[in-house]
């Protein structure tokens, strides 16, 4: 799975793989490492990376986390999530028209079935990525056609998780 | 021995206080207001009694709920600890009256010393050298103007009611002069409600060196060394240390002796603290006599040994002084820092809020005198100090190698607290060979900004975080830390 981390002021491009309840394998720029780990505590994991093991300190916040390293502040935050917190705020101006996630993410719940009717703003999908839920919302009323997704699946940019036909061409909300 | 005393005070100095007197077996009284119904001092203590309102004035500032408190309780006297009503003659005053004893200095002394210019006369009289500068107030600016030509610029202008850096002006030249004095008194008539200003000698590189005072009732006085404490930020120390590594043992001896001449120039009592400015050429200067017990006294007590909170009462209650001034000497070498809960990266502004997660650093020569634990909140009404941590190694160098140790294990979420910045102070190449002035931190540190060395690791961090928060949630929320993991108990970690 990709990732942008956003840590202080730089952002991280980074891939997870092969994840499992005490490993990870992450790639950051060019370097790959195994990540072996351990919840020590709510605030503390036990790391170890390229032969160095240290305690991380972890304390969440509203939009990122607080992450103490070796006596260091680190603020993380997902820089994907922030990205769409910023746009759904543009995004509830500009009338976007399709359902689709704006990170990778995992569906959590889904509100509507086949033949539903919606309102415009209405809540159809909820997904999470990285702990942070994000609900999607039906862009202008109408039926819905067709859901493409299940709970638990996962999801990525671009896809259309739900089909939405718009109501009435002339009465309906139009999306422009 | 007193068989009670009250504790007029709060956060760590509060619970250091109740340490000893734990110690001694005297029963402890706490107050508190409205924040601090669940602070640690409070939750220590064999009793305590609530003031009232958050605001200092309704609470540890109210001399009447204090004393009434003290009297309600039958305690038979009053630990002021520092800040608040420490140095405040008219308090001293109404527990003479209540027959409840200050355990401090007397009224009298704390009304001389409090007062800068009465302060330099009494120590000018001794013989002691002070500042060069004015021993009387002055309102024309052509006299502080003619003074400071004479002692040569730079000058300071000076609140004689002055502290915490209000009503301070640097003077670099006559043209300057007229409107530094105007500013230093209004400032001075805004904090202080007294707008009487005098000017002393400014030096540049300076050190501000302070030596720790015993004054028992018989008129015995022994000085027990003293404490480096040039690294300031805001006119606020953040690093102590002592021995100063600018000390000879003769301007140790000769410190020593001006420090107990004007404590007794003064008619001083208990425990108190003779500051001096020595200069690049080791000329010490009197500044001036703070009458309490120091934030950072236990770098003297990691030294000699001796635990002054207990001297304080002993003086208290009348006993003379055991200890004779061949008695004292330091061993190794102590450091404090003070951690607040600031944010280091803006300009040190406070950082209230609650503790999510505190770990406190431990170990031989470890010692975290601390006022807050896990799943407190630290109040915006108050001083944001959290804990000192301080240190006891051998040598300078080990102590600053023990003390980077302690920082780097000492964990606090949930506020921001400097430690990170002190770690880059004690690392610093200026630091470390002892250059330090009391205008280190502009000097050195003005635009510091955190290195974060360990980013992959941190973000490493924050998946696996992700990864097991996901499976946290499903646990039962008791689940977590009931038992102790190996990760908790082994090594430096507690």
């Amino acid at each position: 799975m990709d990732y942008q981390l956003k840590i202080n002021q730089d952002t991280v491009p980074l891939e997870v793989e092969d994840p499992s309840e005490d490993h990870f394998e992450i790639t950051i720029g060019d370097s790959t490492h195994d990540v072996h780990y351990a919840m020590v505590h709510d605030h503390q994991i036990h790391l170890s990376m390229n032969g160095q093991r240290v305690n991380a300190y972890v304390s969440d916040q509203d939009d990122g986390k607080i992450i103490v390293i070796r006596g260091k502040t680190y603020f993380v935050q997902d820089a994907d999530v922030l990205e769409q917190n910023a746009s759904r705020k543009k995004g509830l101006a500009a009338n976007p028209t399709e359902i689709t996630p704006p990170m990778p993410a995992v569906v959590i719940a889904v509100s509507v079935k086949e033949g539903d009717i919606v309102e415009k703003g209405q809540g159809v999908v909820v997904v999470s990525a990285m702990k942070m839920e994000t609900t999607l919302f039906a862009p202008f009323a109408g039926i819905v056609t067709r859901v493409n997704v299940a709970e638990g699946d996962k999801v990525m940019p671009g896809e259309i998780l739900v089909d939405v036909e718009q109501a009435g061409q002339a009465g309906g909300d139009n999306a422009g | 021995m007193f068989k009670k005393i009250l504790i007029a005070n709060r956060g760590e100095i509060a619970v250091r206080v109740i340490n000893t007197c734990r110690d001694m077996g005297v029963k402890t009284v706490a107050v508190y207001s409205d924040a601090d119904k669940t602070a640690l001092h409070v939750l220590m203590a064999d009793e305590a009694v609530y003031l009232g309102a958050s605001e200092p004035a309704a609470s540890y500032l109210n001399m009447d709920k204090i004393i009434d408190a003290a009297a309600s309780t039958g305690a038979e006297a009053i630990h002021p600890g520092y800040g608040f009503l420490s140095e405040n003659a008219g308090f001293v005053e109404k527990c003479d009256q209540a027959g409840i004893v200050f355990i401090g200095p007397p009224a009298a002394v704390i009304r001389d010393l409090g007062d800068k210019i009465t302060a330099r006369r009494i120590i000018v009289n001794s013989g002691v050298p002070v500042t060069p500068g004015l021993t009387s107030t002055e309102a024309d600016a052509a006299v502080m103007t003619a003074e400071a030509e004479k002692i040569g610029y730079p000058v300071l202008i000076k609140a004689t009611a002055g502290g915490g850096g209000k009503g301070i002006r640097i003077v670099n030249g006559s043209e300057e002069m007229a409107g530094a004095c105007a500013a230093a008194s209004r400032e001075a008539v805004n904090a202080f409600g007294n707008g009487a200003i005098y000017l002393e000698k400014f030096f540049t590189n300076a050190r501000h060196v302070e030596f720790q005072v015993l004054a028992d009732t018989f008129g015995n006085v022994i000085h027990l060394l003293e404490r480096e404490c040039s690294i300031q930020r805001r006119h606020q120390k953040i690093i102590e240390e002592t021995p100063s590594n600018i000390m000879t043992p003769e301007l140790r001896a000769a410190m020593g002796n001006a420090a107990v001449t004007a404590a007794k120039a003064s008619g001083y009592v208990n425990a108190g603290t003779v500051e001096f400015l020595v200069d690049e050429n080791s000329n010490f200067y009197f500044l001036e006599v703070n009458t309490r017990l120091q934030v950072e006294h236990p770098v003297t007590e990691m030294i000699t040994g001796i635990d002054l909170v207990r001297w304080q009462l002993e003086i208290a209650c009348g006993k003379e002084l055991a200890l004779k001034q061949e008695d004292i000497s330091g061993r190794g070498h102590a450091i404090e820092c003070r951690i607040y809960a600031e944010d280091p990266e803006k300009d040190f502004l406070p950082s209230p809020g609650k503790i999510v997660y505190l770990k406190e650093p431990a170990g031989p020569g470890i010692r975290n005198d601390c006022g807050v634990y896990s799943g407190c909140e630290v109040p915006v009404d108050y001083d944001p100090i959290l804990s000192k941590l301080i240190v006891h190694a051998q040598t300078r160098d080990l102590a600053i190698a023990k003390m980077l140790k302690a920082l780097k294990s000492y964990i606090v979420l949930g506020v921001k607290t400097p430690t990170d910045f002190l770690m880059d102070v004690l690392q610093s190449e200026p630091f470390s060979r002892g250059q330090v002035f009391t205008d280190f931190i502009d000097a050195h540190f003005s635009d510091w900004q955190p290195n974060l060395p360990d980013a992959d690791l941190a973000c490493a961090a924050f998946i696996a975080d992700e990864m097991a928060g996901r499976r946290k949630l499903k646990q039962p929320a008791s689940a977590g830390n009931a038992v102790p993991t190996p990760w908790q108990t082994l090594g430096n970690w507690r």
